[in-house]
């Protein structure tokens, strides 16, 4: 079972570190460039941490959609959902 | 109006130490690194040498670069980045924060535009370079194995062969990703263009590629343009990290057989100017950077004055990108070209830091030169016993190595010299020595030589 209130705080936790932004003003409905302030080099760093934290593959077709943490959140619960479970022998 | 620099201050990420306490305490006392090679770097390749000098830390968070940061910098580019913030702070330079997000800051009570950045590599960001093939290559060659191995199990195919995909599969250390900075954290300029962005430095900003003297020339380059006018202030030195995940670059420098040989005793093997020498011991990577300043704006501020940088001599061989000219004649040119840009004569030198990487052709003719153009009065050492070949940051460390032995009036002695070549005054022991001026020489892959000449600060 994917716990989904554990994905959201870590998806804060990169968001907040990367733009360093404050946790308090991050909602579902912060847009990146225009509320957290995130230039292009941020945008390409933050796709690059959510790699990195859920060990997951972000294609780049897929990234330029991320522009809110809500789009990123659900990003991220679509692809722990569909993950295929790890092999096992 | 010729101005004079002075060095003001210095940086070092070295495998004998970080920061000049601790790098300069260790080197006095003959401390040398040395350690086995990666094991892992065997999965590819069997060495012909098989020591080299790790860097005791990777960690450079102590320098204000974020874990975000480091993750955007080839770790050429973050030595740099250390290695400036430590210059600044002994030369007694304050920086402000300029943007919180960025984390970047400006240096106070200075004019940007007249501070220069000049930062010698021998090949940048090369690392970062073979990685981003590994993982572009590597990782579809990963799925396919992974959809192989997977196929071949559902049609029940011998554990033997699956165990065989599953070897192949290990052995390709691919990134778990492509890495989205690989131009900016690959291109060479990126040692001097961090440095410049991180402390908001609008001088000039050049980063001098020249294999193993490529920090020499740097610092050359920084001493010129103060000279000039042209800038006031420089952060000048060189960089380099050497380490990729395959051994690749090492390899590179194996196979043409530069190595030393570690042989019946490895700690003792790495023996510049001995008669047993065998080749240079492979440094991961390390870094110097020193404040170049022109001599009135240092006093006027009062900051603590190191050495004075008085001269400068760069040659090219014509000869060969891997060869040393034999006779010497090009490196002596350059050794008397500097001397008279520094306005000094041999016999006012007093302590030579060699380039003295260790191998024999090296030794031979450097050891022969020295001979002819200083006799025997000079006291001699090579910097590259201790810390290994750090290829564009040797020239750099053995500056700084040359400034702070002129302000302390000791140096270090040679490691594991047992049968000195050339009849020269190597320094066997730390002691007081009695050291006016100094010549601190580089000799690079390509046929670049060059050289700087100091002189003590009298009070």
């Amino acid at each position: 079972m994917t716990d989904y209130s554990e994905i959201e705080e870590r998806v804060v936790n990169v968001v907040a570190e990367t733009l360093k932004a404050d946790r308090g003003r991050i909602t579902r409905e912060s847009r990146f460039v225009e509320d957290l302030g995130a230039d292009s080099l941020d945008m390409f760093s933050l796709v690059t941490q959510l790699e990195d934290e859920f060990s997951a593959t972000i294609p780049e077709q897929d990234a330029e959609k991320l522009t809110t943490v809500g789009a990123a959140l659900d990003y991220i619960r679509d692809k722990a959902r569909s993950a295929e479970p790890p092999p096992g022998r | 109006m010729r101005h004079r620099a002075v060095v003001t201050g210095i940086g070092l990420v070295t495998p004998v130490g970080t920061g000049v306490a601790e790098f300069w305490n260790r080197a006095r006392a003959g401390s040398a690194a040395c350690a086995p090679l990666p094991e892992h770097w065997r999965l590819y390749y069997e060495p012909q040498s098989t020591i080299w000098a790790p860097l005791p830390s990777h960690d450079f968070s102590a320098f204000d670069i974020s874990r975000i940061e480091a993750s955007q910098l080839d770790r050429a580019q973050q030595i740099a980045l250390a290695c400036a913030r430590q210059a600044l702070d002994a030369a007694g330079l304050g920086y402000e924060l300029r943007d919180a997000k960025k984390n970047t800051f400006a240096v106070t009570g200075v004019d940007p535009l007249g501070f220069g950045v000049f930062v010698g590599t021998g090949i940048g960001g090369a690392t970062t370079l073979l990685s981003t093939a590994v993982s572009h290559v590597g990782l579809p060659l990963l799925a396919g194995l992974d959809h192989l191995r997977r196929r071949l199990a559902e049609e029940g195919t011998s554990p033997d062969a699956l165990a065989e995909i599953e070897a192949l599969r290990s052995g390709l250390r691919a990134p778990a990703r492509f890495d989205t900075f690989a131009v900016t954290r690959a291109m060479p300029n990126g040692c001097s263009a961090v440095v410049g962005i991180k402390y908001g430095l609008l001088g000039r900003n050049a980063t001098c590629a020249g294999a193993c003297a490529a920090g020499t020339i740097a610092i050359g380059q920084a001493l010129r343009a103060v000279r000039s006018g042209e800038m006031t202030l420089a952060l000048a030195g060189g960089v380099e990290y050497l380490a990729d995940d395959w051994g690749g670059v090492f390899r590179g420098f194996d196979v043409v057989r530069t190595l030393v040989r570690a042989g019946d005793d490895p700690a003792r093997a790495n023996r510049p100017f001995d008669a047993r020498r065998s080749g240079f011991l492979f440094a991961e990577g390390g870094g110097s950077i020193l404040v170049v300043e022109e001599l009135e704006h240092a006093r006027r501020r009062g900051a603590p004055m190191i050495a004075e940088l008085l001269g400068y001599g760069e040659t090219f061989d014509a000869h060969s990108v891997m060869m040393m000219e034999p006779s010497g004649k090009h490196v002596e040119r350059m050794v008397r070209q500097a001397l008279d840009d520094a306005q000094v004569t041999p016999e006012e030198i007093d302590y030579v830091n060699a380039h003295g990487t260790g191998t024999t052709l090296n030794d031979e003719t450097e050891s022969a030169m020295l001979r002819r153009v200083f006799g025997q009065h000079p006291l001699v050492n090579a910097t590259k016993g201790l810390v290994g070949h750090t290829i564009g940051a040797g020239g750099a460390i053995e500056a700084a190595v040359t400034a702070l032995s002129l302000r302390d009036q000791t140096t270090h002695p040679c490691v594991n010299l047992e049968e000195p070549i050339g009849g020269l005054r190597y320094v066997r022991e730390q002691g007081r020595f009695r050291m006016a001026c100094a010549l601190s020489e580089s000799f690079a892959f390509g046929g670049h030589n060059a050289a700087v000449v100091m002189k003590e600060i009298r009070p």
